[in-house]
């Protein structure tokens, strides 16, 4: 019926852009990362190495440690922030003066950019300046990022939270507007108590958004670079030195660029299979939703 | 409309799912970086990566066929 | 009776302390951030009041106007808004093809799109960068470190978000105003123009938005594609912490004017967020 040619044409300028800023990126990555470039040999220019660059990174202690921490920061986070945006999206449903302005501000945190998130939580954890070194000092505890590996990790995952749940909660307010009201007003005649309505109605309505939610959250979490990088700068020593820090501060200042395309090449696999996995989920659950 | 599409839905294969041949291929892709890179890792000491290529080249070719 | 009513209005009470505590939390360390924007060097390390009755201009006059922050501001301005136009442009052809037509491979093309927004930029950073600087070049003319290659480079995650986005209000739209527009004979493109762009209208704005304020916001691309003349405002942020040590006020101080236009506006489209965030998953 109608012409699938009008289709191609349409999407034919996405196709092109995204063609030379993502695939063509991505082709040129995977070539280099199959070769030894070393840009102050004698030999300038790529020499085919074959799988080197592999075999050596799957010996890469550092770098696998680095997509470790990536991955511990991302299950901490992510749990944390799907929790917190649930509870909150199911408070934020209730009519109340005020509902407007309240979620106004919620939503702020989205609006400011990762680099200043972490130009702000810096600002309030340096020794010396910050108030919160300075008042958790007063009741006894002794905190410097600069210093303790623990207390590091957890102020990037606590800023990561105060950044992005906001987002999970938002969403899944939009994906309650767009429910029905009755089975929670039917649950409510019929004596239902809260916990009962959050578990029999909110979740199994929400579930395509809680899924959609979880899969955003999960692979910006694995990719954060910017925030962490400015709270820190990947310290004390390695302790926040997550995967796309790792990546970044590493592979630039690396003189192979053989070895980096070879290692970005390495994260992009393992994001698209996560990537992928959670997108067969979600198809999955619309499906069921659907039927 | 459905029947139009040249990478057919067909029934789920072994993998449960519904998938075109693009999908398969993908999976089949998917599963041949991981065989060489646990490959180089853990066995290449003893046993040669040609091994592990040839495994996951059938396996491609299952997934494709009867995945 | 009185008893229900009475445990619904602590209900209320308990309601009210939750979003009041959210608030501060949420607010503090903006609020610190502008605490430390008006206060002198010497202040900032003498001074622990949670409040400020002065305010040091020094700190945004002197990047501002006397540094290179303007011009940042100004390159900043130039390509977030240059990126939202090309994106929202291509996104509405784009999601109306995705959405009305039966593309071959259109799950496949989605995903696709999908995982381009997905990718991690740390990736993606080198190929770019070397592509940028020594492969996509004539004589001269190259992408690096021009307006022209960030607005490019920024479609990369800014144009599935708002294909994404817009599919998802697009379907919501009913064809049966697409065929009656037919035929009265109009085109494709005039269908898009008369009735998607009017009908998706508070979609597109909101989508505008969020691009505009991602490409405003991002720094890793910006800090490694450009170098002198296009460096953006978060680039120049990271400039302030050096070996010799931080300008904490004035870093504070710009990132407080990064933050305005975000504010400006978040205040005037808030009612449409939520609409806006749907991402097609659930249907209407």
């Amino acid at each position: 019926m109608k012409s699938s040619k009008t289709a191609w044409g349409l999407l034919a300028p996405t196709l092109i852009i995204l063609g030379l800023v993502g695939l063509l990126p991505f082709i040129y990555v995977l070539y280099v990362g199959f070769h030894d470039w070393m840009i102050f040999a004698k030999v300038s220019g790529l020499v085919w190495a074959g799988v080197d660059n592999y075999r050596e990174l799957v010996f890469d202690e550092d770098f696998l440690a680095a997509l470790g921490r990536g991955l511990r920061f991302t299950i901490w986070t992510v749990s944390i922030q799907m929790v917190l945006g649930l509870l909150l999206a199911h408070l934020l449903m209730k009519k109340f003066k005020g509902r407007g302005f309240f979620r106004a501000i919620h939503a702020l945190p989205l609006t400011v950019a990762p680099l200043v998130v972490g130009a702000t939580w810096r600002l309030l954890t340096i020794p010396g300046l910050g108030p919160l070194p300075f008042y958790l000092n007063k009741i006894g505890i002794d905190y410097n990022i600069g210093w303790s590996a623990q207390q590091a990790f957890f102020t990037t995952v606590l800023m990561h939270i105060w950044h992005w749940t906001p987002f999970v909660t938002l969403t899944f307010l939009a994906g309650l507007s767009a429910l029905p009201k009755e089975p929670f007003e039917g649950a409510m005649v019929d004596g239902a108590n809260q916990w009962q309505i959050f578990r029999y109605i909110f979740l199994p309505m929400l579930k395509p958004v809680i899924l959609i939610a979880l899969f955003l959250r999960i692979m910006d979490a694995l990719r954060i670079v910017d925030e962490v990088w400015m709270l820190t700068g990947g310290g004390p020593g390695t302790a926040t030195r997550y995967v796309g820090i790792h990546i970044w501060r590493v592979v630039f200042p690396m003189t192979n660029y053989g070895y980096g395309s070879a290692m970005s090449v390495l994260l992009l696999y393992f994001i698209i299979v996560v990537c992928w996995l959670l997108l067969t989920v979600i198809t999955q659950a619309k499906r069921e939703a659907g039927t | 409309m459905e029947a139009k599409k040249t990478n057919k839905k067909r029934e789920p294969g072994f993998l449960r799912m519904e998938t075109n041949l693009f999908d398969r291929i993908f999976i089949g892709v998917v599963i041949f970086v991981a065989i060489h890179l646990l490959w180089m890792r853990f066995l290449e000491s003893s046993i040669s990566l040609t091994v592990a290529s040839i495994i996951s080249l059938v396996l491609i070719f299952v997934i494709a066929k009867w995945g | 009776m009185k008893q229900s009513a009475r445990r619904k209005g602590l209900k209320q009470v308990f309601l009210y302390i939750v979003w009041i505590a959210l608030t501060l939390i949420t607010l503090f360390p903006i609020y610190w951030m502008f605490l430390i924007s008006a206060r002198s060097r010497v202040e900032l390390f003498s001074n622990r009041n949670l409040y400020q009755t002065t305010i040091f201009w020094e700190n945004f006059v002197r990047p501002l106007f006397q540094g290179v922050y303007g011009q940042y501001v100004v390159n900043s301005l130039i390509v977030a808004t240059g990126n939202t136009l090309l994106v929202v442009v291509l996104a509405v052809l784009a999601a109306y093809a995705l959405s009305r037509y039966r593309v071959k491979g259109g799950q496949n093309i989605f995903f696709w799109t999908i995982t381009n927004r997905m990718a991690p930029p740390a990736a993606f950073m080198l190929p770019l960068f070397l592509l940028y600087s020594r492969v996509l070049r004539i004589g001269d003319l190259q992408l690096y470190d021009t307006h022209i290659g960030l607005i490019l480079v920024y479609c990369v995650f800014n144009l599935p978000f708002a294909i994404w986005l817009l599919k998802g209000i697009i379907d919501g739209i009913p064809t049966s105003l697409d065929d009656a527009a037919r035929v009265d004979g109009a085109s494709t493109v005039g269908i898009i123009r008369r009735i998607i762009v009017p009908l998706a209208a508070p979609g597109i704005a909101i989508t505008a938005l969020l691009a505009w304020i991602f490409a405003w916001n991002e720094f890793l691309f910006a800090t490694t594609l450009t170098s002198v003349k296009a460096r953006t405002i978060t680039t120049g942020l990271v400039e302030f912490v050096t070996v010799v040590g931080t300008n904490w006020g004035e870093m504070a101080a710009m990132a407080i004017i990064s933050l305005l236009p975000a504010l400006l506006f978040l205040v005037l489209v808030q009612r449409y967020i939520i609409a806006g965030l749907t991402f097609g998953a659930v249907r209407e």
